[in-house]
């Protein structure tokens, strides 16, 4: 249903284009006035003010749509005798009602599901009629109106502007509001987290193991269960874990990346420049599962040969194959944007270098890095917080216990591993341990969020100095 | 007629190319030991690619080419196998924006002495500072703060701060690239004063797009003109009794 409205909305407002456009042309000519805008304006004032309102409208009313025909029917339904005692009992029964509806039911219908039914039925075909009645409504109340203002030569370039102007703030708006979607659904879940867990418990924690978690009852936890609960949630093995893997990761990508980068920017050719910055850019565009494949199944087990024939224990999947690989990933993002502040720094100082006879490397080494190392470091700090999210090729190749160490050939785990392994699979939404993932999220998310944040500061000091 | 000063640097047959196209056509000028030598000329006519040959500033472009010969004390530049390094610590330059390093003014003036190994001792290097900041009539505005940073200085102070970075590892020719050409009158006067004073130490060649300026501080001048040099001969010949009629054109404003 909502199809067809919206495609007969965009047929009429396309038609409306060419009557706006043909219209404003005769009343120019008739009146014989100079029209305030180009007559293409008045077309697209038409298609705005028809099309706007209505699709609004409509996606308004298909939200609340649901929600309100819910509440009425299991209204209904409490008053034609049906029992629930909670809101997931509410859920259950108006899901039978909605498939009965539809014929997908198979159970028994008994008196009360099945009025119920009917009355959903009556709902729904009102709520559908009454829709599409205020939609035709809408339009031709907004296309009346946009009609008396372009007979009175509205500027309607200007008044364009201004429904474009608010078409981008609304788009803005709601990747804003996507981000604190997601903060408070972070935020909530966190808390109820905490509410079962002690947050130094948590943060302080030297031991994680979720899947100990077993609690019969999330809402009383007694307290031999939380003295059970409270070695299973310590944070300090996965940061542990995380911040390692991701130190790896940097000494692989920091040094190949920087040096990389200053080959681009200072000695490449342009010819080797223009081939070979977008082969290295490649490795930005692995997706990184690929990347997890071949540290687990290549990296791994070669790092675990060569320690077999020096006689060392390598674990297959070891912090060091993890960490190496994702340094390999990493490297793109050093050595572009390195690169890109590498290059930003103007000629007149090296030229001036050049000028007192210092060489080419001095010159890179002492005017070149200092004058460019805030933004250096922002694009340090930018990988850094990229090695701490990645995910992918942490879940495969680094391992999934817990384990507080700093030897490079033990597996280990990492923050967002551990989000994963507790995710996958049938949960319960209410214990401590499927909470505890989003508790997690919400620590990750902090940390990259204060990482970003210094690293733009970082960046944005070192634009400021040269503009 | 009072008598020149020798010969410091000779050019002979100079040709320049960036790519396919020309920029200098056989230019023979020769510049003499301290004095200071204007190149004037409408823009794009090749004066600054000139004095850029002079300290091999145009190795740094990849598409220049440049051929015939330069003699600095009779020595030829223009060879592959010249020690530019040692070539630039003789020949220093000034540009024509102030370019001082995001160091301290401090380090800005040691930065040159360092690189070559002079001043090992901090003494030593103080010294080095401190007379080159004099020379450069910048002592008395920056002596007591030296670890400040060098951009945070006026314009005019920023280049006789760059005048000091170039003195600081005692050349014996210094290149003006339009040295005032981003200052203002008062800081001109400044750096035009300070020239007259260091052309008792150093050869200088200075680029200028003020015929007043070169008439003030040169004693030689060369007009360029679409790559060629037009004419070469003294300041005051060459303002008020040029042989060329495109110079007379030039300096009386009616082209340029």
């Amino acid at each position: 249903m909502n199809f067809v409205l919206i495609f007969l909305i965009t047929i009429f407002s396309l038609s409306l284009f060419f009557y706006g456009r043909s219209k404003t042309k005769s009343i120019s000519i008739e009146k014989n006035i100079k029209l305030n805008a180009l007559p293409k304006f008045y077309g697209y004032y038409l298609v705005l003010w028809c099309s706007i309102p209505s699709l609004v409208f409509l996606l308004i009313w298909t939200l609340f749509e649901p929600v309100i025909i819910k509440s009425i029917i299991i209204e209904t339904a409490a008053n034609q005798g049906a029992i629930f005692n909670d809101k997931n009992e509410a859920n259950l029964i108006y899901e039978k009602i909605k498939a009965i509806y539809a014929g997908t039911y198979f159970g028994d219908i008994d008196t009360i599901l099945k009025e119920s039914a009917l009355s959903y039925a009556k709902f729904i075909n009102l709520f559908t009629n009454s829709k599409i009645v205020l939609i035709f409504a809408i339009v031709i109340a907004s296309v009346i109106y946009s009609l008396k203002k372009i007979k009175n030569n509205n500027k309607a370039r200007d008044d364009v502007e201004v429904i474009l102007k608010g078409l981008l703030f609304a788009s803005s708006l709601i990747a804003i509001l996507t981000t604190l979607g997601i903060i408070f659904s972070l935020l909530f879940e966190s808390i109820k987290f905490f509410s079962v867990i002690n947050i130094f418990d948590y943060l302080f924690g030297t031991n994680w193991s979720p899947q100990r978690a077993f609690v019969r009852d999330a809402s009383a936890i007694t307290a031999e269960e939380y003295d059970e609960l409270k070695d299973a949630f310590g944070f300090i093995p996965l940061i542990a874990g995380t911040s390692f893997i991701a130190f790896i990761a940097m000494l692989v990508a920091v040094p190949i990346g920087l040096f990389s980068g200053i080959y681009m920017a200072e000695y490449a050719s342009v010819k080797i420049r223009r081939i070979s910055k977008p082969i290295i850019e490649i490795l930005a565009g692995i997706p990184t599962v690929v990347y997890g494949f071949f540290a687990a199944l290549t990296v791994g087990p070669f790092f675990r040969q060569i320690g077999e024939n020096l006689g060392l224990t390598v674990s297959s999947e070891s912090a060091l194959a993890a960490g190496l690989i994702m340094g390999i990933m990493i490297i793109p993002y050093v050595s572009s944007l390195s690169d890109d502040v590498i290059n930003s720094v103007p000629q007149s100082l090296r030229d001036g270098s050049y000028a007192v006879g210092a060489t080419k490397s001095e010159t890179i080494k002492k005017v070149v890095i200092p004058a460019a190392l805030p933004g250096i470091i922002g694009s340090v700090l930018l990988a850094v917080s990229r090695a701490i999210g990645e995910t992918m090729i942490v879940v495969m190749a680094a391992g999934l216990a817990a384990n507080l160490t700093i030897n490079p050939l033990e597996s280990t785990t990492t923050i967002t591993t551990q989000i994963v392994m507790i995710l996958v699979g049938d949960q319960e939404f209410d214990s401590p341990k499927t909470q505890s993932a989003f508790a997690l999220g919400l620590t990750l998310f902090i940390a990259t969020l204060v990482l970003n944040y210094i690293a733009q500061r970082a960046v944005k000091k070192y634009r400021e100095k040269y503009d | 007629m009072e008598l020149m000063n020798e010969i410091k640097i000779k050019s002979k047959n100079l040709n320049v190319y960036y790519g396919e196209k020309q920029a200098l056509f056989d230019v023979n000028l020769d510049l003499n030991e301290k004095e200071v030598t204007a190149l004037i000329g409408p823009s794009g006519c090749g004066k600054s690619t000139f004095i850029r040959c002079i300290n091999r500033m145009n190795d740094v472009i990849d598409i220049c080419k440049v051929s015939g010969n330069i003699e600095i004390d009779g020595v030829e530049i223009n060879d592959k196998n010249l020690d530019v390094v040692s070539l630039r610590e003789r020949v220093g330059m000034v540009f024509q924006k102030p370019n001082p390093f995001p160091k301290s003014i401090y380090d800005n003036i040691s930065y040159g002495p360092k690189i070559h190994g002079k001043g090992e001792t901090k003494s030593e290097l103080d010294e080095i500072v401190e007379n080159s900041l004099k020379k450069a009539a910048l002592w008395e505005e920056v002596k007591d703060r030296l670890d400040e940073p060098g951009t945070g200085l006026s314009g005019g102070q920023q280049q006789r701060l760059c005048i000091a970075r170039a003195i600081s590892v005692n050349p014996e020719v210094i290149l003006m690239d339009e040295p005032c050409s981003a200052l203002d009158p008062i800081a001109t006067a400044k750096i035009e004063e300070l020239i007259d004073e260091l052309k008792k130490t150093y050869t200088i060649v200075i680029v200028t797009h003020s015929m007043a300026q070169a008439v003030r501080v040169s004693q030689k001048t060369g007009f360029f003109h679409l790559g060629k040099l037009i004419e070469v001969g003294k300041t005051e010949k060459i303002f008020k009794n040029p042989d060329n009629k495109m110079t007379q054109d030039y300096i009386t404003g009616r082209f340029g």
